[in-house]
């Protein structure tokens, strides 16, 4: 947040400059512009943090200014009763938004159309309720005759108490941007899968971020109220959505006050070009298109280099130590003939293995015998047509995967799943909260002076996971598959499943993170179930060995006895099938 | 027994209308995977079209496929340019075609201005139909679409092409081992589904008002349509239209306009959440 | 003699994952190279990379002469490369007549008499569709598809995985008959019977890259085998 630290105290000294130099007139038209950067400011949380994208962000706007205009018309004179009602302002969009967002995120696996589409369908359906209904919104005219926020002129005072909010909005969402949650909202949009597989609920961090945009737009559109005096549908409608989404791209998506930027520059443009110059709205949306294709970071993406540079964020010193889990007996993790079948094509076929005891267990087989989809189907990514899977007795079939994760099976994936743009150090942050993390714990910065005893192990066996400020995308590919493995192992899993973890290593390499497997798992009794091809790695790591053929288990034993069974060795060569 | 046959006829045009609707976005959904933001403008600039060629004092029919030239132009282009470029990063080529529809908006309003334009029915009055009386081109409009879905069904289930087309959604990496021009064929289905949505503006020009914002609610309709029939095939374009067209009726009948619009999001909403796929996952 | 497939220095993967590192080889007409190796070391990113869904990292190919390292997938088939993928090997909602005709200009299949000879059950389901096959059969269907294409060259990857021994026989025929006729062919097996009965040179590809390379001699399993260290 580089451009924040310069941008935003000089920013605010503008803004309260404006009244002094410029007078209470335009003082005004800004502040509403300043109200609509409030909202803007939440639509960059969810596009430009999280990944998610609203096209009907009006809605919020809109229910906010009916129910603050609604609530300063009947609670004029009685406070007791007004700033309960405000605050109601506030929060039933917030409400609305994580409704609506557990709806479209539980079932909707990626941030695909649908939640846009849907945003786009409700805030039009409220436009034609605004209009329709006369009784409660005052239909087509709207209501009118709002006095305002008591104890404040519109045309003057109010102007502070607009900046107030949007110190606030500001605030706020800084706060959440650099806790230990606004780490978590960035995660989603850099890797879902491998956040869920840390046992991180994606839909209720989308749905959070959603509500948190919902109830910025909420506050914006009760004080528009207050400002305006007057609210009619054009506060719900498609055009401000959009007007919405092309200030938050040209302002600058990613940063913290280039949406609010975005708005009063392109708003004020826009409302006074508007009539005179008849191509700008073309430009604009040639502008917009320009941005979205070959500067996503908008304006404030490009100026952030011209600001002279401060030093980079170090990380925290770690120096909070987080016991580990205790450690009973291994539940028992079994396949019961399971069948997955997807379109025609029969993937698991009776599939039956037993993970009795701790200790290193290999899978292995020809391509196609369904090793990974093993793997996935117990993490509730393939759905299982027959048979089930039980954990210590428990059906955990067609559990989702981050449900899974937190029973203590951790995952890491064959191609190295990371978050690019996140650093080392909070990748370590985000495996060591993987084991459980309170709300609270969620929003503070103690957090991240987290630390525990296998981190310290895997720091010492790999030096370069203490150059925590690296970024995860710019380290080697054997590094990355070091650093995935450790996200999987350092919240000390029951059991983490391993696909091919020395894919694409050199054969030091290779030798490294063997031994690193071995160690972790023998010290710490984690269990752990290996996919792997190369018979080297076979021979360190296997305790016990299930060989898998045409989606069933074909044999199983120590190496020595798979080496010498007859069946294993026709799959592997070809003899006769 | 008058009522119930109007409320059926009405049912069958919107039903077909909205099939044809659709059509354009099932077409570029479906291949594609594209969601392509600016279907809707695709439909209004076909219905501009239609204005355009009444201005000039043609006849309509000749906007039919001056709609397709259009609307088949201007995908190409987009195709060409930006849709391209993005088939990996399918939250950008949502951005980008939004941007493209709102590029489109503007263009029409700078063009035809935002007032309300209407285009004239080229078969006026009506016709009794089994007892009641019923509007002739809305009667013309069903009649056509009868015809031409048919023939697509026909097509889609026989001709060579079509297995290129089946091939390219069943298995794309397989379609271009065996020598099939994916490229090409892609920007093929973007101008056929920007045609055909062409010609659904243009061939409902008479029936609707004409305004610039008014490809957002055929967006939507088409969206929800695919929501509930699923991608890919031809049939669940129609079980969708049915469903969704059907219910919209219903309801509006019931509930009036808002009441349709409030069941319609509470249907699609319900199918995302029990069957992701649609009903007929065709892939 | 020309090589008709030449492969020099190709390093390929997926992302910067390289899974290949400088490998090099060539095919001539009526050659038949084997490639061979344990699982997962690479065979099917070799075959995918010569056919142009995985682009290089690094390295040439040439086909006929012509440099086809940036040359996408349809044109390499324009170009003479026939091709059975290792999976997804067939058209699932598309007929076996379909599947067959696909690429030609229309549905005639007598360049089929000699396939349907060998593969009776193929001409008995020609109008069934594709995905209603099983596994064995889907990969006959693919290895009828490549064989009739009429390619210079003929890649095949794994052509008798989950095929019985008695159609891998009449495969093994028609292998040899192509290669006859002066087709190139590449195929990758893991099958050492249909290697040995076929290949007139071998190489064996291990932590991505070629091990061993030989030509067809009487001991050849063994000689794998010995490379293989299974």
């Amino acid at each position: 947040m580089r451009v924040a630290d310069l941008s935003l105290p000089l920013s605010l000294a503008a803004l309260v400059a404006v009244p002094f130099v410029f007078g209470d007139f335009t003082a005004y038209q800004i502040g509403l512009f300043l109200l609509y950067g409030s909202v803007a400011q939440g639509v960059a949380l969810c596009w430009g943090r999280v990944g998610i994208l609203p096209l009907g962000q009006a809605l919020f706007f809109g229910l906010g200014a009916y129910l603050g205009g609604g609530a300063l018309i009947r609670f004029e004179h009685s406070s007791i009763l007004l700033y309960p009602a405000l605050l109601g302002a506030v929060l039933a969009p917030a409400t609305v938004a994580g409704a609506i967002g557990i709806l479209v995120f539980r079932r909707n696996v990626g941030s695909g159309p649908y939640f846009s589409l849907i945003t786009l369908a409700l805030s039009m359906l409220a436009y034609q309720v605004a209009l329709g209904a006369d009784w409660l919104t005052g239909g087509y005219m709207g209501l009118n005759g709002i006095p305002p926020l008591p104890g404040t002129d519109p045309w003057s005072t109010l102007y502070w108490v607009i900046l107030g909010a949007l110190v606030l909005s500001t605030g706020v969402l800084l706060w959440i941007t650099r806790s230990p949650l606004g780490q978590l909202l960035h995660a989603v949009s850099q890797n879902e899968d491998r956040l869920s597989f840390l046992g991180f609920d994606i839909a209720r961090l989308k749905a959070l971020a959603f509500a948190v945009s919902a109830a910025l737009a909420g506050m914006a559109g009760a004080l528009y109220a207050a400002q305006q005096g007057i609210v009619t549908p054009q506060v719900l409608a498609y055009v401000l959505s959009g007007e919405l989404l092309i200030w938050t791209a040209v302002g600058g998506r990613a940063s913290l006050i280039g949406p609010a930027a975005g708005a009063v520059l392109i708003g004020m443009l826009t409302s006074n070009l508007r009539d005179r110059f008849q191509y700008w709205e073309i430009l604009l949306a040639l502008l917009f298109l320009a941005i979205v294709l070959f500067a996503p970071t908008g304006l404030a993406g490009l100026i952030a280099p011209l600001l002279k540079r401060l030093p980079k964020r170090v990380h925290a010193m770690r120096d909070v130590e987080r016991p580990l889990p205790d450690r009973g007996d291994m539940p028992m993790l079994s396949f019961e003939e399971v069948r997955v079948t997807i379109g025609s094509v029969r993937i698991l076929q009776g599939l039956t293995l037993e993970l009795k005891k701790r200790g290193l267990h290999c899978l292995i087989g020809p391509n196609g015998a369904g090793k990974t989809s093993a793997f996935n189907a117990l993490m509730g990514r393939l759905s299982v047509s027959g048979g089930r899977i039980t954990w210590g007795g428990r059906d955990i079939t067609g559990l989702p995967a981050h449900k899974v994760a937190r029973l203590g099976i951790a995952r890491k994936l064959q191609v190295p799943a990371i978050f690019h743009d996140m650093t080392v150090g909070v990748h370590l942050d985000i495996a060591l909260w993987s084991g459980g993390i309170s709300a609270r714990e969620l929003l503070s910065q103690r957090s991240f002076r987290y630390r525990n005893e296998i981190l310290g192990v895997l720091k010492e066996m790999f030096p370069f996971l203490n150059d925590e400020e690296k970024r995860a995308g710019d380290l080697s590919l054997g590094h990355r598959q070091v650093l995935e493995f450790a996200l999987s192992v350092i919240a000390r899993p029951e059991v983490v499943l391993l696909d091919e973890p020395c894919a694409g290593l050199s054969t030091q390499e290779t030798a490294n993170l063997t031994a690193a497997i071995r160690k972790i798992a023998g010290r710490f009794d984690i269990s752990a179930l290996i996919i792997e091809h190369d018979f080297s790695v076979v021979e360190e790591l296997s305790d016990h060995i299930f060989v898998l053929h045409q989606g069933q288990t074909l044999s199983e034993g120590t190496l020595e006895a798979i080496r010498a069974d007859h069946k294993v060795q026709a799959v592997y060569t070809g003899g006769t099938k | 027994m008058d009522a119930s046959l109007f409320f059926l006829l009405n049912m069958g045009y919107g039903v077909l209308t909205l099939a044809l609707v659709a059509l354009g976005l099932a077409v570029i959904f479906g291949l594609l995977g594209v969601m392509n933001m600016a279907h809707g403008e695709f439909i209004a600039m076909g219905a501009y079209s239609a204005y355009a060629a009444q201005s000039a004092g043609l006849p309509l029919f000749v906007s039919l496929p001056a709609a397709a030239l259009v609307t088949g132009a201007v995908g190409w282009l987009i195709e060409a340019t930006v849709v391209r470029h993005l088939y990996k990063r399918p939250f950008d080529t949502l951005l980008a075609t939004w941007g493209i529809s709102i590029l489109l908006r503007e263009g029409i309003k700078l063009a035809f201005g935002v007032d309300y334009k209407s285009v004239v029915e080229p078969v006026s009055g009506s016709t009794g139909v089994l007892g009641i009386d019923y509007p002739n081109y809305r009667i013309a409009v069903m009649a056509a679409l009868l015809v031409c879905f048919f023939l697509l069904f026909l097509w889609y289930r026989k001709s060579h092409a079509s297995a290129r087309v089946r091939a390219m959604i069943a298995n794309p990496e397989l379609a271009a081992i065996v020598g099939i021009n994916t490229k090409r064929l892609a920007s093929l289905a973007f101008v056929i589904g920007a045609a055909s949505a062409g010609i659904a503006g243009a061939m409902l020009a008479p029936l609707v008002q004409i305004e610039p914002y008014m490809g957002i609610n055929y967006l939507l309709q088409s969206f929800f349509v695919l929501v509930v029939g699923g991608l890919g095939s031809f049939h669940g374009l129609f079980i969708g239209s049915g469903v969704i067209g059907g219910v919209a009726s219903t309801a509006s009948a019931a509930f009036g306009g808002t009441g349709g619009y409030v069941t319609l999001l509470l249907i699609s909403i319900l199918f995302l959440w029990l069957k992701p796929e649609g009903l007929y996952a065709g892939r | 003699m020309r090589p008709h497939l030449s492969v020099s220095g190709l390093t390929a993967g997926y992302g910067d994952l390289a899974v290949l590192r400088d490998l090099s080889f060539d095919v001539a007409e009526g050659e038949i190279l084997c490639i061979t190796g344990r699982n997962g070391v690479g065979k099917t990113t070799l075959m995918r990379a010569v056919s142009g869904a995985i682009p290089l990292l690094a390295g040439h190919i040439t086909l006929n002469g012509k440099d086809v390292t940036a040359l996408a997938t349809n044109k390499r088939q324009k170009l003479g490369l026939s091709y059975g993928p290792q999976e997804n090997v067939s058209f699932a909602p598309l007929t076996v007549r379909e599947n067959l005709t696909l690429h030609l200009d229309g549905y005639d299949l007598s360049r089929y008499e000699r396939l349907f000879q060998a593969f009776p059950r193929i001409e008995e389901r020609l109008e069934q569709k594709a995905g209603s096959l099983s596994g064995g059969e889907r990969k006959i269907l693919s290895f009828c598809r490549v064989m009739a294409e009429g390619g210079s060259l003929v890649a095949l990857d794994e052509p008798t995985e989950g095929v019985a021994p008695e159609n891998i026989a009449l495969m093994i025929d028609a292998i040899r008959s192509a290669a006859a006729e002066g087709t190139a062919m590449a195929i990758v097996e893991q099958n050492l019977t249909l290697v040995e009965a076929v290949a007139d040179k071998v190489i064996v590809i291990d932590h991505g890259e070629i091990i061993y390379r030989c030509t067809a001699m009487p001991n050849l399993r063994q000689e794998i085998e010995a490379q293989l260290r299974v």
